[in-house]
């Protein structure tokens, strides 16, 4: 139950910060700056290319998949590659699905009810209110681009995440990368690409996992 | 409904397989000229795969299993990570010693460390144990029977069509597991198949992303 409620946080966190990129960050360091213009982002949809290093991995391992929210509440996170692999929220509705030959089956060892709690803290930061995440101390560094660092304040993340950055480009307004860090030599590296916002995304990506 | 009874046989037949009847070669000649199969790395790789894990022929669930394995001082360093690049599991072994270094629920019971680098093992390292017989099964496969230090056989066959597989039995004879190679051609470790015999019988499939030779590391 502990593991996947922190998967679902670790899938959840890197989608709530794609939502929270394209804003409006010229002088602003306060994070009520953040929550005014979340409301501006109806859909965003982005590609992206994951990095993961470790110890084992002589080079770091590249996943790539499609991220995709409307608002208030629906996402997809999908990768294509190596590991085919769904999370779709919808409607109050949280479902994980594997590949399993040509088919994508639902994933039998998720916590339905770890999903749920997951959903009821990342509705907070969806409302641009991340600073009050009871979870998470947030800071944000100005600098040629815009960092916000996140660190866990519970001891139930102790040992599995030690911080995340999410660096936001100045220049374009929308999110660069997010690098998720768990112990000094493990940590995942997420870059955005073709992130566009406010575009009309079909219902069925929502509903359909094939 | 038909094949509920089916199934339950099959399951039944499964965990109740012992130990084949090894046919010895009719003359010392084809015995000398009787190659056991190796399907064992010969120096020290890190092989990268989907694993898919199944029960009852369905699939549960499915992660990234990373191997480093090192033949000539049979030390072993593994990782579990989830698509999305949590690490579920890290642990390390040498001969004698196992060291876990991460391990999040549900990998992070007594014995799962310990069977999971002994699967391995059986794997990717040549039995330690002594060869005892080596001949043919009744269908013309060719097969190599071991016997580990804790009395457990280990047989290594190859048949031309069906491929290589390993099956571990207890010392008693019981079937615990069955590792099936399934392709016959380029890199062998490409699909793997693994059948567990325990309380809840499971299996893995198991699919290459990447395999590389690992050279002073």
């Amino acid at each position: 139950m502990r593991t996947h409620c922190n998967l679902y946080i670790f899938v959840c966190i890197i989608g709530i910060f794609l939502v929270l990129g394209p804003l409006n960050y010229a002088g602003a360091n306060d994070f009520e700056q953040l929550r005014k213009d979340s409301v501006k982002i109806k859909t965003i949809q982005a590609h992206f290319v994951q990095k993961k290093s470790m110890k084992i991995l002589s080079k770091p391992l590249i996943s790539e998949g499609r991220f995709y929210y409307a608002a208030p509440d629906s996402f997809r996170w999908e990768y294509f590659k190596p590991l085919r692999s769904i999370v779709i929220a919808y409607k109050n509705n949280t479902k994980r699905y594997i590949a399993s030959g040509e088919k994508m089956v639902e994933d039998k060892t998720g916590g339905a009810q770890a999903m749920k709690i997951v959903l009821n803290e990342v509705a907070g930061w969806m409302s641009g209110k991340f600073d009050q995440n009871p979870s998470f101390a947030a800071t944000i560094n100005e600098g040629a681009n815009t960092r916000i660092t996140l660190t866990p304040a519970e001891k139930s993340m102790t040992g599995m995440i030690e911080k995340i950055e999410i660096t936001l480009s100045k220049k374009t307004a929308t999110v660069q990368s997010v690098k998720i860090t768990e112990s000094a030599n493990n940590f995942t590296q997420i870059n955005f690409d073709n992130v566009e916002i406010n575009k009309a995304i079909n219902p069925s990506v929502f509903q359909d996992a094939q | 409904m038909k094949g509920i009874p089916l199934l339950i046989l099959t399951i039944f037949l499964f965990s109740c397989q012992t130990l084949p009847l090894i046919n010895a070669p009719v003359s010392p000649a084809d015995e000398k000229a009787l190659t056991c199969p190796s399907p064992f790395l010969k120096e020290k790789y890190r092989l990268v795969h989907t694993i898919e894990t199944r029960m009852a022929g369905n699939t549960q669930s499915a992660i990234i299993g990373v191997t480093l394995a090192d033949p000539s001082t049979r030390f072993i360093s593994c990782a579990i990570i989830t698509a999305e690049g949590m690490v579920l599991f890290e642990a390390e072994s040498g001969p004698d010693t196992l060291k876990v270094n991460r391990a999040l629920p549900p990998f992070d019971s007594a014995d799962f460390a310990k069977n999971m680098i002994e699967d391995i093992k059986l794997i990717f390292f040549a039995p330690e144990g002594k060869i005892q017989k080596k001949g043919n099964l009744s269908d013309g496969t060719t097969i190599c029977r071991y016997q580990e230090e804790n009395g457990d056989w280990i047989d290594v066959t190859n048949d031309k069509s069906e491929g290589t597989a390993i099956n571990r039995y207890s010392s008693a004879g019981i079937l615990k597991r069955r590792i099936k190679f399934n392709k016959t051609a380029g890199n062998i470790y490409q699909s793997i198949e693994l059948q567990a015999n325990e309380a809840f019988n499971y299996s893995l499939l198991m699919t290459l992303i990447e395999a590389q030779p690992v050279k002073n590391e």
